[in-house]
């Protein structure tokens, strides 16, 4: 039962990646890959729910760094750039859900669940730039070191 | 390498990929590099400076001549094959060094091998994609194919908005009405369940995502101008969003 409310979330975000994996324009096997991404993303965001003490935020993160990671790894493996990886790997955790709920509640007037869901997404969306943040950034220090120095940059 | 080096034709070729680098997606410190590899590789003496909208690309000749380029850059797609099909050529180019010449001839050659997806699979796309969302955000497979019908009715919204020559903003603005009013719809018909799921699923399309993750790309290289304007473009879409969704359903609401 576990396995299943794990299991078919990450197979709606997989096929849900592939769709906008072709409105991307990648072409070939990096389809499958990059889609991998996000559903990873979200089986990591699942299962370290009972560690985070129900705290989103943290779930959020977590999952920004597993995908970012796979991501890079990946880059790495097939010789291209990361960008695709992480575009489509994220999209299951952009808050769209937030958006809107956020807008549902201002259009009935109610302020302060408007202003609380508002914040929510903004950090959720802030989780999940900074679990990028880091891993890019982690793995700039480590490129960095081996890079020939190239000019310097305005 | 050449003893007449062509300044000129350096300076609009590097520009011209660096361009085409920006409207593919690429991020800022990316562009920027390429262009300066491209100079440092062809022994020339330049700098640049790249914001979303604008790549400034200035040369020094020898003889102290500067020449400057500036090209406006104003739609922005995301389009990985092509990214990567530019990024590959930038890379031979400052390997290889051919002469301007043959790399002009490559470009072209880059140009006319960029392939795309037909117009309908790139509805199945949005169909897939936003029906897939509707499902992982909990619906049940009928709101699924709602969710795919409202995100192809987005897909055909922004080609008509893209045809109009609309800014993104209000491109947004119909996209999120017209997927709205299309989910209100379907639900008074019987056949999709949570409204709101239908329509978070759909939305997946207009939500800038890609701009907010290219924006803190940005940051993170230390272009803190281009990140500040993604980020800014993105939560203007996000308002823009609520706004078309917001009006379909208040709308709905007083006549239902």
């Amino acid at each position: 039962m576990e396995l299943i409310r794990h299991f078919l979330p990450c197979l709606y975000a997989f096929f849900a990646c592939i769709g906008f994996s072709v409105l991307f324009n990648i072409q070939g096997t990096g389809i499958l890959i990059c889609s991998a991404g996000g559903a990873l993303g979200w089986l990591v965001y699942l299962i370290t729910e009972p560690l985070c003490g129900g705290s989103e935020l943290i779930q959020a993160l977590a999952a920004a760094v597993a995908l970012a990671a796979y991501g890079e790894i990946m880059a790495r493996v097939r010789r291209c750039l990361v960008t695709p990886y992480i575009l489509v790997a994220a999209l299951p955790l952009v808050p769209g859900a937030g958006i809107y709920y956020s807008m549902e509640h201002a259009i009935n007037g109610e302020t302060q669940a408007f202003l609380n869901r508002f914040l929510h997404t903004l950090g959720l969306a802030g989780a999940m730039a900074v679990g990028i943040l880091l891993v890019g950034s982690v793995t700039r220090l480590a490129a960095g070191r081996h890079r020939k120095p190239s000019q310097e940059r305005m | 390498m050449d003893i007449e080096l062509d300044y000129d034709t350096l300076l609009t070729l590097s520009t011209e990929i660096g361009y085409r680098l920006l409207s593919s997606g690429a991020e800022i410190y990316r562009v920027e590099d390429s262009i300066q590899r491209l100079f440092t590789a062809y022994g020339a003496d330049g700098a640049v400076f790249v914001i979303p909208s604008c790549i400034i690309a200035s040369l020094a000749t020898p003889e102290g001549h500067s020449a400057t380029r500036i090209r406006r850059v104003s739609g922005h797609s995301t389009d990985i094959q092509r990214l990567e099909a530019y990024n590959n050529l930038c890379r031979v180019l400052c390997d290889q060094r051919p002469p301007l010449s043959k790399a002009k001839a490559q470009l072209a050659l880059v140009e006319a091998r960029h392939k795309s997806y037909r117009y309908g699979v790139r509805l199945l796309g949005y169909f897939v994609g936003t029906g897939g969302f509707s499902l992982f955000f909990g619906g049940i497979w009928r709101d699924g194919l709602c969710g795919g019908l409202c995100g192809v009715s987005i897909g055909l919204c922004l080609t008509l908005m893209t045809w109009l020559k609309a800014n993104a903003f209000f491109q947004t603005i119909a996209g999120g009405f017209v997927s709205a009013l299309l989910a209100v719809l379907l639900t008074a018909l019987g056949l999709g369940q949570n409204l709101d799921l239908i329509i978070i699923g759909a939305l997946m399309a207009l939500v800038p995502g890609t701009v907010f993750t290219n924006a803190m790309r940005d940051i993170m290289a230390g272009d803190l101008i281009a990140g500040i304007s993604k980020t800014a473009e993105a939560l203007l879409l996000g308002t823009a969003i609520a706004l078309g969704t917001g009006f379909a359903l208040a709308l709905t609401r007083g006549l239902i």
